[in-house]
């Protein structure tokens, strides 16, 4: 166990019950708006979303950004609902933590370990990419479902996995003694697929088909040890609650790493585009600092489209990874929320535009992908999974105008759609385009999985980085047909 | 008279609840009809916050704090008129919670905020809210809406509960039971014979008048809005 981190949660966790107290919707209403708007206004943030740009290329306006978030940080703290206080954190407990903020996170076991570092914008070290997310998958399918995600090393780094739509045909309830038996369950599930896989210690990042601290507990002692990752996503940016405090004293006591979010919604309590991205900051400060997280996974979601893929929360996001990436070592996992779902232009583009943002602006980590907004079962396959990988990875290294300007050219072959998807959008479920015995895509997934790569490859992306351009090369003179993984 | 109830609608869209109470008694004072005070002042005051929403002027607090300011305003008036006449304007009376086990809030707070501004009653039950408090509330201040949403696919099996609670508690006539959320299909809802359900937080708001003024409870084939397609 880590002393030091228990240490600090626990004064937080006083903190909890002694900080100020205040009515949750005076928080929501009143501090939260008025504060962000005033943090705003005296370093010059309002009115400087500039959707023509949606990936920010100014340096100087990101680290604007910083101070604003670090001051809001101070300002604000964080609120526990479950005993309506705030805890309040010193401008000295921000350094103190920054201070001692690990070098990397080292992730997985033996052959399976894989090194996340904080990354710098335009750094070319490859990101990490954890897959899947939380996408909702039948029992049958998971053990095929995930051994086909884990299947290319160079793609996926971590295993995150599905969430199970039933244990031994039950609904999961979440909180009962049904989400207890998923959390072990899942576990199992995971590892079984994982030693088909031949990749048997890669990281894990927790129970996804656990919503409260039941499922977290009852599938830890199935995946403790250092290498693996108990994941706390608090309700809002913010604000946190006692579960986030469990699942992080349950972290440390399986010697977990812990990865700790909470979103910004513009439209929400953080209100326009800066204002959500200033609030996005202040969360990877705060969850650093009184939570203990070893990376952050929060990221600006706009609540009109459902997603993160429009310019205005690609914009949001951009400029807040910046902002960090720049003044901090803190790494971070930044999620793309996809609308389009599997064998569909829809993904692909959005997470081409989401994933190339995230790792131009300095993430050290994503979880993927969100594929039909997480809406439907089944609606997952490893192509999506693989698809964010060869995005995520080889825009490593390219500049932010490269990317700004690519993304100004995918943006508009999508964005229409957002918040209004058709049918077709929503895409197949995972038997209408993959073979999940033999882990291939059908021909209508490679088929279009081709056709769009090839068109990204045309409008400048370097997808063909993640194996190197000889491979291409070598695949052109063998005349071999290629569709990029 | 003009001008007092601009203010008022003005004083809505602004969430300033108190001044817009005052304005109201003011406006009231000077004899004007309490129905023509809800029409041309109130309302617009609801027509602008929704735009603004709509339109990225304006936030979720902002629409938290409209549908206050309105709620105390309509609280006013209907002291103020015969209670035929009253029942008469109200659209309905909604509790709305997020269903157990789930703590996100920021999409069934739209919600909430959007039904208040447009003239239902909202009770707002939170987060993490059991099928059995639920109905209970709902039986406790007569609403004829119960709504339970969730971004939880293991919250899903308590928005079903609840239906079931509602119907094992004899009250299945009395109240419509709505739902939504990202995993909550049209599909789910149907086959758990929901009486409507619906994507985006404007959505909400057309289902709910639906039902209130085409539909009685149980009874017909269930109220899909979908502004998505």
């Amino acid at each position: 166990m880590n002393n030091y981190k228990v240490q600090i949660l626990l004064n937080n966790l006083d903190k909890a019950y002694r900080g100020p107290i205040v009515p949750m919707k005076e928080w929501d209403t009143k501090i939260i708006p008025k504060t962000i708007k005033h943090v705003l206004k005296e370093h010059n943030l309002l009115g400087t979303l500039d959707e023509e740009n949606p990936i920010n290329t100014d340096p100087e306006l990101a680290d604007e950004y910083f101070k604003a978030g670090w001051d809001l940080a101070i300002e604000l703290g964080l609120y526990c609902e479950d005993t309506e206080r705030v805890i309040h954190v010193t401008e000295e407990e921000l350094y103190e933590s920054m201070r001692n903020y690990q070098a990397v996170n080292i992730l997985g076991d033996g052959q399976d370990t894989v090194i996340m570092k904080p990354r710098r914008p335009e750094d070319p070290y490859p990101p990490l990419l954890a897959a899947s997310l939380g996408i909702v998958c039948s029992e049958e399918n998971y053990i095929p479902l995930v051994e086909g995600i884990v299947k290319y090393n160079k793609l996926v780094d971590v295993l995150h996995g599905p969430t199970l739509a039933t244990v031994f045909g039950r609904p999961i309830r979440s909180g009962t003694p049904y989400e207890t038996l998923a959390g072990n369950y899942e576990s199992e599930l995971k590892k079984e697929a994982l030693w088909r896989a031949g990749r048997p210690d890669m990281a894990k990042t927790g129970v996804n088909s656990a919503v409260t601290e039941f499922g977290h507990f009852g599938g830890a002692a199935s995946v403790a040890g250092r290498g693996n990752v108990t994941q706390s996503l608090c309700p809002v940016e913010l604000k946190c609650t006692f579960s986030n405090f469990h699942r992080n004293i349950m972290g440390l006591n399986y010697g977990h790493k812990l990865r700790t979010g909470g979103f910004s919604y513009i439209g929400g309590y953080a209100g326009r585009p800066e204002g959500a991205a200033v609030a996005c900051i202040a969360n990877d400060l705060l969850l650093t600092t009184i939570l203990q997280a070893d990376y952050v996974s929060s990221y600006v979601y706009d609540i009109q489209l459902f997603g993160n893929c429009g310019r205005k929360a690609v914009w949001a996001n951009s400029v807040s990874t910046q902002a960090v990436s720049r003044n901090t070592n803190i790494m971070r996992n930044k999620i793309v929320n996809e609308t389009g779902g599997p064998c569909t232009e829809m993904f692909m583009y959005e997470a081409a535009v989401g994933l190339m943002n995230h790792s131009v602006s300095g993430a050290s980590k994503t979880t993927q992908p969100r594929s039909a907004g997480g809406r439907f079962t089944d609606y997952i396959t490893p192509m999506e999974c693989w698809w964010c990988g060869n995005v995520f990875k080889s825009t490593a290294g390219m500049s932010l105008k490269q990317a700004n300007e690519i993304a100004k050219k995918i943006l508009p072959k999508y964005e229409h759609k957002l918040g209004k998807l058709t049918k077709e959008d929503q895409g197949l479920p995972v038997n209408e385009c993959f073979d999940l015995a033999n882990h291939v895509p059908k021909e209508n997934y490679r088929e279009l999985y081709t056709r769009v790569r090839n068109e990204l490859i045309d409008l400048g992306m370097p997808l063909n980085n993640v194996f190197g351009e000889w491979y291409d090369e070598f695949l052109k003179k063998r005349n071999v047909y290629s569709y990029g993984f | 008279m003009e001008e007092i109830l601009k203010k008022i609608g003005d004083l809505v869209a602004e969430g300033e609840d108190e001044d817009a109470v005052e304005a109201t008694q003011e406006a009231l004072d000077m004899g004007i009809d309490p129905m023509v005070i809800l029409q041309q002042g109130a309302s617009k005051g609801m027509d602008l916050i929704n735009e603004q929403y709509n339109n990225g002027e304006a936030f979720l607090p902002e629409l938290v704090l409209a549908g206050d300011a309105m709620t105390a305003v309509i609280d006013l008036l209907f002291a103020n008129m015969d209670s035929d006449a009253a029942a008469g304007t109200k659209l309905g009376t909604i509790v709305i919670g997020q269903a157990k086990g789930d703590v996100h809030d920021i999409g069934k707070n739209v919600c909430s905020a959007l039904l208040a501004c447009n003239g239902f009653e909202v009770h707002d039950m939170g987060t993490d809210v059991a099928p059995k408090a639920m109905v209970e509330k709902a039986a406790e201040v007569g609403a004829n809406i119960v709504i339970q949403s969730t971004l939880l696919t293991t919250s899903l099996p308590y928005i079903a509960d609840t239906l079931q609670y509602i119907t094992d508690t004899g009250h299945r006539d009395d109240m419509f039971f709505a739902c939504g959320g990202g995993p909550v299909t049209p599909e789910f809802a149907t086959n758990m014979q929901a009486d409507g359900w619906s994507r985006s937080s404007f959505d909400c708001v057309e289902m709910c008048k639906k039902l209130v003024t085409e539909c009685k409870p149980g009874k017909q084939p269930i109220v899909i809005v979908n502004s998505e397609g």
